[in-house]
Parts: C-alpha cells; sequence; structure tokens
C-alpha cells in the first residue's frame, strides 16, 4: 500500500471560491516520451496552473480502460491506466499540487464499467455466478421501454445482447458500457470501498459522472430516481464523517429545477453543473440579446447553502444541446456547426476558439460572462491560450488533442516520435501550435493567457463572484446585460482558516487571496460591496442607461485597470461599451 | 387647511396652458374654446404642508388632471430642484404662503399618490417618474409597480382598463395585471398595475435583429430570404412565440367579451372578437419569462365639443385587424431601420428588410395559427390567412 497524501486544509468550502480546471491527464504533458501524457508530466507543468491561478485540477478518467468512451469506460476502479503511470506518480502528484495550493479531483463513473471490466466478465460468464446480478439482464429487450437513448447517433437502443449469457444487459450508453445493478447491496458497498480508496490517497474529492441514472424502475425515465438521490445522501455522509472538506460534484445534464435536486437539502452534491447557461451565454452573444441568458437565471432556483453551481464555456464532451428546446437546437447548428462533422449526438464538438471563429473579443466577453455569473467557473484545458479543434478526428477526440506548450516539435508536448502521439497536435496555420502554445503567449503580455490570468486575480479579490447573489439590472438596450453581484443578506461568510491557502498566496502562489484582508481593492468597499457587470453582447458599440440610483454620489471604480467613472447621480447612469465590450465596477464613496 | 379650491382653479389654467401635453391635445381645437376653463373636480388628497390636491378642470367638455402639491414657500424651491417649470405659482393655505407645483415633480407626494391610487392597499419606498406623455404620466414604484397618472380623462372604465380588468377576470396570464385604479365622479384618474424590470420593447428587439442584418457582409445580389434567417440576430423564433402570445390573447379576448358573427365578410371571413385594437410592436414586451402584452393603447377620446363625450363603442373586429396592426408595425420598424442607413447602402438594405419582414411576418402568422383553439376564431388556412393580412397591412400603408 502507497503512503496517502496529506489532505488540504483550509475553507471546507473552498470549492465555492474556487476556479476548477478540467485536463486530460493523456493530453497535457508527455514526462516519458512514450507519446501519452502522464501524471509526472502534469507535475511538471502545475507550474502553469499555479501561474495562471488555478485553484482545483479535474482530472478525466485515469483509471484502465480499452477506450472506447475516452476512459469513462472503467475496467478497473481500484488503479490508474499503465500508460499515465504509476499510484506512486499519481501521490506525488496530489502532493506536490497540495503543496501548491492546488486541490485534484477525479472523475468518477458510478452508473457502469467497461464490459472489459471482471466484474462485467463474471456476470456475464453464467446466470448463477457470485456476481450474476452486479449488472441488469433481462430476457428480452422491452423492459425500461420510456428510457431515452442518450448516444442515439449510435446505439439504436438500451439493451444489447450478450452471447455468452444469452440474454439482454442494459446499458445507458455505449453499449461497451454495461450499467451496474444498484438494487444489489454488494455493488453499492464495492462503490463506497472505490470511493474510499480514492479519498484515502488524497483525492479532493470526485466529479460524478452520469449520476441521474444509477437507478431504474420500469414507467420512468429512469432518470433522477428517488433510489439515486438516496444513495448520494449514504456516499455524502460517508464523506463528511470520515473526509470533511471532500468535493462531490455532479454531471447532471437536467433543467436547473432538476439539477437542484442533486443538492438535496445541502446533504447530497456540493456542486452541480449549470448545463442550460452554457449554450445560452453562446446563444446571446449571437443574437446580440440577453434575453437567452437572463431567461435561463429566472428559471435557475436558489440552492442550498454551501452549495455551488460549476459553469463552464467548453469542456471534454459535445457542447450539449439537450438542454435547449428543437428550435434553439436547430439555431445553434445553424450558428455554430454548418459542417455536419462538428456535430455529434445533440451537440456541437468544438472547442472556444473556433466556435467564436477565433474573435478573441468575443472570447473575452464569454469568459468575462462565465467569470462574474453565480458558480465556480471551469475552465477546459488549451482553452486559456484558446487552442482550435480538429473535427476530422472521430468522437470527441477533436476536442483532445495535446497542450500545446511550445513551437517546437510536438507542440512541446512529447520527445516521442510524432506517429506515436496519442492524438496528433494541431497544426492547421490559425490554431496549430506554431501559432498557439502556451510558451509564445506567456512572453507576450498582450496575450489571451496573460488577460486571463488577471482576470481570475481580479476574480479572487472579489468574493461576491463566487458567493454573492445575483441581480439583473433592468436596461431598455436588449444587447446590454447588467447585473449585480452582492453579498447576500442570508450569506454567512465561510471561515477561512489559515492554511495551505494562505501559505501559497504569501508565497506569491496563484491567487489563493480570499482571505478577507486581501480581498478588495485600495480604497475599495471591497467585498462587503456590490460589484456592477456591464456587457454588451453586440458587435456594434452600444450605449445604455441605468438606474444606479441607490448607489447615488458613488464612484464606479473599474475593476481591472481601477479607473473611476463618473459620479452617479439620481439620473439614470450612462454607460457605452466598445463591440463585445464589458467593465466590471465596484462602487467607492468619494 | 388647504389652499382654496378657486385658488387652485386659478393656479393651475395657466400652468395647463404652458404644458406641452396640454397643446398637443387641444391643438385640434379652435384657440376659442381654450378660454372655457371650468373647475369640474378637486379632491384634497393629502391635508398639511406638503399637502396635494386632485385637480380636473374642463376644457369645452374636455377634462384634464392636474396634481397639484404645496410647500412653505421657503422650503419648496430646494425641494424642486432641476423642476423649476413644475412650479404653478404662490397661495395662501391659512398659515402663510404656499409655493405651489405639479406634484409629480415631487417625490415623496408622488410615492405617497400609490397610497391614494389604491386606497391604500400599496405603499413603496421609490418612486421615479419613467415617461411623460400627452395622454398621461408613468410612474415605477418600488421596481415593481407601474402607474399611468392621467391627463386627459376619459369616463370609467377606460377602454385599456376594462381590458386589463376582464382579461385579468378570465385569467390570462401574459400581461402586466391591473393592481387598483383611482376613480372619481366616473372618471378614471389613474391605474396601477405590476411593473417588471428588464422587460425589453419589441420594437427594440426588432431593431436589434435588424441591425445585425443590416450589419452583414453579404454580397448585393445574393440577398436572398435563408440568409436573411436562421443565423446571427434572427427574431423569427421570437415573432413565433409572439404569434403565440397573441393568439391566447384572443382566445382569452373571446373567452372574457365573447364571439359576434363578423357583419362585413368581405375580405375576412370569420368571427369578430374584442381585438386590442392597437397592436404594435410597442405594446408587446419581451421578459425573462416569454412575451406579454403591455399596454393597450389609451389615446384620448376624441369626442365633438360641445357634446356630451359619446360611450366609446366596445371595438369588435376580426382577428386578422391584430395580426394585420402588428405585421405593418414589422414593415415599420424595419423601414425605420432603413431610414437610419446611409443613402448609398439604402437600396440594400430595403431588399434585406424586405425580406426579414416576409419572414418574421410568417413566423408570426405561423405560431399564431399553431395555437390550439384558434381555429375557432378564424375560418382561413394558412395560406388565406397570409393573403388577407397583406392586403390588410398594404391598406394601412395608403397615406390616410
Amino acid at each position: 500500500m502507497v503512503s496517502s497524501s496529506l489532505p488540504v486544509t483550509g475553507d471546507p468550502r473552498w470549492y465555492r471560491r474556487a476556479v476548477f480546471y478540467e485536463l486530460l491527464p493523456r493530453g497535457f504533458f508527455d514526462s516519458n516520451a512514450d507519446g501519452v501524457g502522464d501524471f509526472e508530466g502534469l507535475r511538471q507543468k502545475l507550474d502553469h496552473l499555479q501561474w495562471l491561478g488555478i485553484d482545483c485540477v479535474w482530472l478525466l478518467p485515469f483509471y484502465p480502460s480499452p477506450l472506447h468512451d475516452g476512459g469513462y469506460d472503467i475496467s478497473d476502479f481500484l488503479t490508474v491506466a499503465p500508460d499515465l503511470g504509476s499510484i506512486d506518480d499519481l501521490v506525488a502528484l496530489v502532493e506536490d499540487a497540495h503543496r501548491r495550493g492546488i486541490r485534484i479531483i477525479s472523475d468518477l463513473v458510478m452508473n457502469h464499467t467497461s464490459d472489459q471490466h471482471p466484474w462485467f466478465s463474471e456476470s456475464r460468464s453464467s446466470r448463477d455466478n457470485p456476481k450474476a446480478d452486479w449488472y441488469m439482464w433481462a430476457d428480452d429487450d422491452h423492459g425500461f421501454a420510456d428510457a431515452r437513448v442518450i448516444f442515439c447517433d449510435v446505439e439504436p437502443s438500451n439493451w444489447t445482447f450478450d452471447q455468452k449469457r444469452r440474454q439482454y444487459y442494459w446499458h445507458r450508453f455505449f453499449h461497451q458500457q454495461p450499467d451496474l445493478n444498484y438494487e444489489n447491496p454488494e455493488v453499492v458497498d464495492a462503490m463506497l470501498g472505490v470511493v474510499r480508496f480514492w479519498l484515502d490517497l488524497g483525492l479532493d474529492g470526485f466529479r460524478l459522472d452520469a449520476i441521474p441514472y444509477l437507478y431504474k424502475a420500469e414507467g420512468t425515465s429512469c432518470e433522477n430516481l428517488p433510489a439515486t438521490h438516496q444513495l448520494l445522501r449514504r456516499v455524502r455522509a460517508e464523506m463528511d464523517a470520515a473526509y470533511p472538506g471532500r468535493l462531490m460534484l455532479a454531471e447532471v445534464n437536467q433543467w436547473p429545477s432538476v439539477v437542484t435536486e442533486y443538492f438535496g437539502d445541502g446533504d447530497e452534491c456540493h456542486m452541480c453543473f449549470n448545463f442550460p447557461l452554457m449554450p445560452r451565454m453562446f446563444m446571446a452573444v449571437r443574437r446580440e440579446q440577453r434575453f437567452p441568458i437572463t431567461e435561463v437565471l429566472a428559471q435557475t432556483p436558489a440552492i442550498p447553502a454551501g452549495c455551488q453551481w460549476g459553469i463552464f464555456l467548453r469542456n471534454h464532451d459535445e457542447l450539449t444541446l439537450e438542454m435547449v428546446t428543437d428550435e434553439e437546437r436547430d439555431y445553434m447548428y445553424a450558428e455554430y456547426a454548418r459542417d455536419p462533422r462538428m456535430r455529434r449526438n445533440l451537440g456541437i464538438r468544438r472547442r472556444l476558439a473556433p466556435l467564436v471563429d477565433n474573435d478573441r473579443r468575443v472570447a473575452e466577453l464569454l469568459y468575462g460572462l462565465l467569470l462574474s455569473l453565480p458558480g465556480s467557473p471551469v475552465l477546459y484545458y488549451g482553452d486559456e491560450i484558446l487552442m482550435g479543434d480538429n473535427i476530422y478526428l472521430g468522437d470527441r477526440d477533436g476536442v483532445r488533442t495535446p497542450m500545446q506548450w511550445a513551437p517546437d516539435r510536438n507542440a512541446g508536448f512529447s520527445r516521442a516520435d510524432f506517429a506515436q502521439l496519442y492524438l496528433p497536435p494541431l497544426m492547421d496555420p490559425v490554431h496549430g501550435y506554431q501559432a498557439v502554445n502556451v510558451e509564445a503567449q506567456r512572453r507576450d503580455p498582450s496575450s489571451f493567457l496573460h488577460w486571463l490570468r488577471r482576470m481570475l486575480a481580479v476574480r479572487h479579490q472579489y468574493p461576491q463572484f463566487a458567493t454573492g447573489s445575483l441581480e439583473v439590472l433592468p436596461a431598455d438596450n436588449p444587447s446590454v446585460l447588467a447585473y449585480v453581484r452582492q453579498p447576500g443578506a442570508t450569506e454567512v461568510p465561510d471561515a477561512v482558516q489559515p492554511g495551505l491557502d494562505s501559505a501559497a498566496g504569501a508565497a506569491g502562489g496563484p491567487a489563493l487571496d480570499n482571505a478577507p484582508d486581501q480581498a478588495g481593492g485600495p480604497g475599495g468597499a471591497g467585498p462587503d460591496a456590490a460589484v456592477l457587470c456591464v456587457s454588451n453582447l453586440s458587435r456594434f458599440a452600444q450605449p445604455v442607461e441605468l438606474s444606479l440610483g441607490r448607489w447615488e454620489g458613488c464612484t464606479p471604480i473599474e475593476l481591472l485597470g481601477r479607473v473611476p467613472f463618473p459620479r452617479i447621480t439620481a439620473k439614470p447612469y450612462s454607460v457605452t461599451l466598445a463591440p463585445y465590450g464589458f467593465y466590471w465596477f465596484e462602487f467607492e464613496e468619494r | 387647511m388647504p389652499p382654496s379650491p378657486s385658488a387652485l382653479a386659478g393656479l393651475v389654467v395657466p400652468y395647463l396652458q404652458r404644458q406641452s401635453w396640454f397643446l398637443a391635445d387641444m391643438s385640434r381645437y379652435d384657440r376659442g374654446v381654450w378660454a372655457t376653463f371650468q373647475l369640474a373636480d378637486l379632491e384634497i388628497v393629502a391635508d398639511g404642508r406638503p399637502g396635494m390636491a386632485s385637480v380636473v378642470v374642463t376644457v369645452g367638455n374636455r377634462p384634464f388632471h392636474v396634481l397639484v402639491g404645496w410647500r412653505d414657500a421657503a422650503l419648496a424651491p430646494a425641494m424642486l430642484g432641476d423642476h423649476q417649470g413644475a412650479v404653478l405659482g404662490m397661495c395662501d393655505d391659512g398659515s402663510g404662503e404656499v409655493l405651489c407645483y405639479d406634484a409629480l415633480a415631487d417625490e415623496e407626494l408622488s410615492t405617497g399618490l400609490l397610497a391614494v391610487a389604491s386606497a391604500g392597499r400599496e405603499s413603496a419606498k421609490r418612486v421615479r417618474l419613467v415617461q411623460s406623455l400627452v395622454s398621461h404620466a408613468a410612474l415605477v414604484y418600488d421596481e415593481r409597480l407601474f402607474m399611468k397618472s392621467y391627463r386627459v380623462l376619459e369616463p370609467a372604465p377606460r377602454p385599456e382598463i376594462e381590458l386589463m380588468e376582464r382579461l385579468d377576470e378570465v385569467g390570462f396570464q401574459h400581461t402586466l395585471r391591473p393592481i387598483a385604479r383611482w376613480e372619481r365622479n366616473g372618471r378614471d384618474l389613474a391605474l396601477v398595475r405590476e411593473y417588471i424590470p428588464g422587460a425589453v420593447e419589441a420594437r427594440l428587439l426588432a431593431l436589434t435583429s435588424l441591425r445585425d442584418l443590416l450589419g452583414r457582409s453579404i454580397d448585393d445580389d445574393q440577398v436572398r430570404l435563408e440568409e436573411v434567417g436562421g443565423a446571427g440576430g434572427d427574431l423569427s423564433s421570437e415573432a413565433r412565440r409572439l404569434g403565440e402570445l397573441t393568439a391566447s390573447l384572443h382566445l382569452a379576448l373571446a373567452e372574457a367579451f365573447g364571439v359576434l358573427a363578423l357583419r362585413d365578410a368581405g375580405a375576412a371571413p370569420g368571427v369578430a372578437i374584442r381585438v386590442h385594437g392597437d397592436y404594435h410592436l410597442r405594446r408587446v414586451f419581451r421578459t425573462d419569462a416569454g412575451w406579454i402584452v403591455g399596454g393597450f393603447g389609451d389615446d384620448p377620446l376624441i369626442g365633438k365639443l360641445g357634446e356630451p363625450d359619446a360611450p366609446r363603442e366596445p371595438r369588435f373586429a376580426s382577428p386578422l385587424e391584430d395580426l394585420a396592426d402588428l405585421s405593418y408595425s414589422l414593415r415599420q420598424v424595419a423601414a425605420e431601420a432603413v431610414a437610419a442607413q446611409p443613402a448609398v447602402t439604402r437600396p440594400r438594405a430595403e431588399r434585406l428588410a424586405k425580406a426579414w419582414e416576409r419572414r418574421n411576418r410568417g413566423a408570426f402568422l405561423s405560431g399564431y395559427l399553431g395555437v390550439e383553439g384558434v381555429g375557432r376564431l378564424m375560418a382561413l388556412n394558412r395560406s388565406e390567412a397570409a393573403e388577407a393580412i397583406k392586403s390588410l397591412v398594404a391598406e394601412r400603408e395608403k397615406p390616410a
């Protein structure tokens, strides 16, 4: 047994203020020149993440897997894929990250295993083996007819016939991913064992994949069933008791009203992704009006104390369009995926930069929204340098190409032979690694990378962005979105204990300066006051008049340059914005 | 003791004669009529200092409403600040000189007005004057309630108030719910209704869409319908939803006021319903919860002078009239966007705007016809309805 890493101390609700960074260990950095990124490579690149201002890294699945579904088809839950390194490497990574104040969470797939998992091999071998009931077997494929097929492009049914056992097995995703049978208490115990195993090694939590589908029941959609919630409460209770401060982040691609059920009464998941918000940010910019965003914000219910949304622009999956109407989907396809190759299932498989036609102003605006709307932002590796994608690669590989570190061979990702790489790096003249890479952008102070780092630092100075309330301000101009983030009346400030976070801050590390004394600008009202965000969703300059009467007499200070704007009077406050421009203000009484 | 009625009336008349809204309303009358001022009705709504009176004077037979406020003559000017144009003049309230002024310029008094107009049921902390039109002044309370304080009065119920109340009774949700009305001596003085912050007039969304379209670089000779739609600032999905809203409005109106057989079934066979009657892109608003009908039109009644106010005939017509009004409004807003273009690009803009109008008019109609139950309001199929609307729009375009 390897020794476990030290847990990170500090604020137990750290995740509410954290900036997350999702990465593919295979695609980040290859330390041993075998063409595949690994844990040691990632450890060597922690500098980059610390410099950028990342608080938590989310590792895409690193378990042994036949890789039919990007590693979400796990064939052994209790070790790591050999090409990524050893468990010792992982522990070394976690320890090094913790020293820097960076937490690490990993993907965990509870719903299913790979069909190569020994559990499944045993289960399918006969109808009476000890694991015969660990999966969902049936004599016909008629059961659970009301459950939709999620990977509708490739899977005709949720049932697949197994030649060996001469029965059908149930799978919500690819047929290589049989669903576990959670009605069987042995399965529950086995999965709790998996959870404990990784937490003991020092991981800071899990991003729970495909969580709504754990339990099934005839006559239902087999999604979001009460038994699923009950199991999550059990996992949470175990974690709270033995591993306080660790995180459960749920992937529930559903409407906000359903997703909030996964927070329970604050006794299920700590965080859930807000899926409907993401496509609407893109839609709002293309339509040059705020309603796609304000509409979904208005439909988003309040969440229990201590919980947080995870919000994102892009991730390793397609830009999912499940949570939009058919008509909106047609619109999004027409706008963002003219080439059918860009589409996948009900979504668009593209990275941020190509989605916005490489328009840096739009990318900045979208990040401006992401970093100021309610929730903890989750960045996707490579998007900090506006990497591109390769739509000619299969499945979602187009957005999983190697991280572009340098203009050198293999994008500085690996010293292996080009042919050995797990995927070819981008080489097109616009997004290719010779044009777009970390090294060049580090050197260029006006690069997107530097801009984003500055934005993250400002965000960290204002906890309002993380935990404040949101109020959309009325504006006659539909192309302008204005909102105020303010510490809510019910907001109980979390105790910030001295610990690793502040040590990192003192060492000039990533902007983990969420300690109250560091928050707020010079002379500013700081963390207790309102922050006003005004964004122009149009590609043309826009004026807007806002009623800011309650701050009459105050001077708005623009947060990035600390530029004082004209004083607020009783009259409507006039702001003009450049194309795709946005401002963040605090109010100062002068 | 408040100032005497005759003193107040004496101050109101010259004040009225300086007001642009009064002049605009009276412009169609012979100047001789202007001298026939009469105090019709007066109520002291707040006694003391500051105090306020609701004063109705008639000119000919047209009643005008002014809210007069007063304060200690020494203190009032500082309070009025920039609003020196609101001053009516000095008078005596029994315990000394007071300065009288238009009470809407006084935040304290106009805040108190909400309680007056709602018979004490509502109160607010903040008020802002948002609009000053010929027919009314609009005030917003606490970003929650909206008050129309009418200037030119009409016999109660004003058609818009009647419409709102009847729609509320039949449970029509997509409008601003009426909260209270202030009526005295058979005339509506004010209406209080819901206010939805952040609601945006359809006209502005239409202009946003047109701005995107006209600002795009498309080859001049390739202006086709499909290029207009499906992308960028396309409005058609909103236009379709607007059509759905309109259908549900008509169904609610039919439920509230009944359905008549259409007398003159020339161009548009079918039934007559109580229509909106003044349905255009400034009357409908996009909110975070979809579209709403935000107003019902309140143009002052044009009665002949010297005759008693003629009761306005409830407006029953084919639902096509509203559809044509809105479709015409799409044409007007497209023309507005074209007119804002420099002359050299105008021909190209015109072609695009025409395609834009066609696309959105079609989406609006499709939305309307797609609503269940709308068949009993209109016996036309889609292409017949489209034709009928087209000819009604053409009629509206003819110079009067």
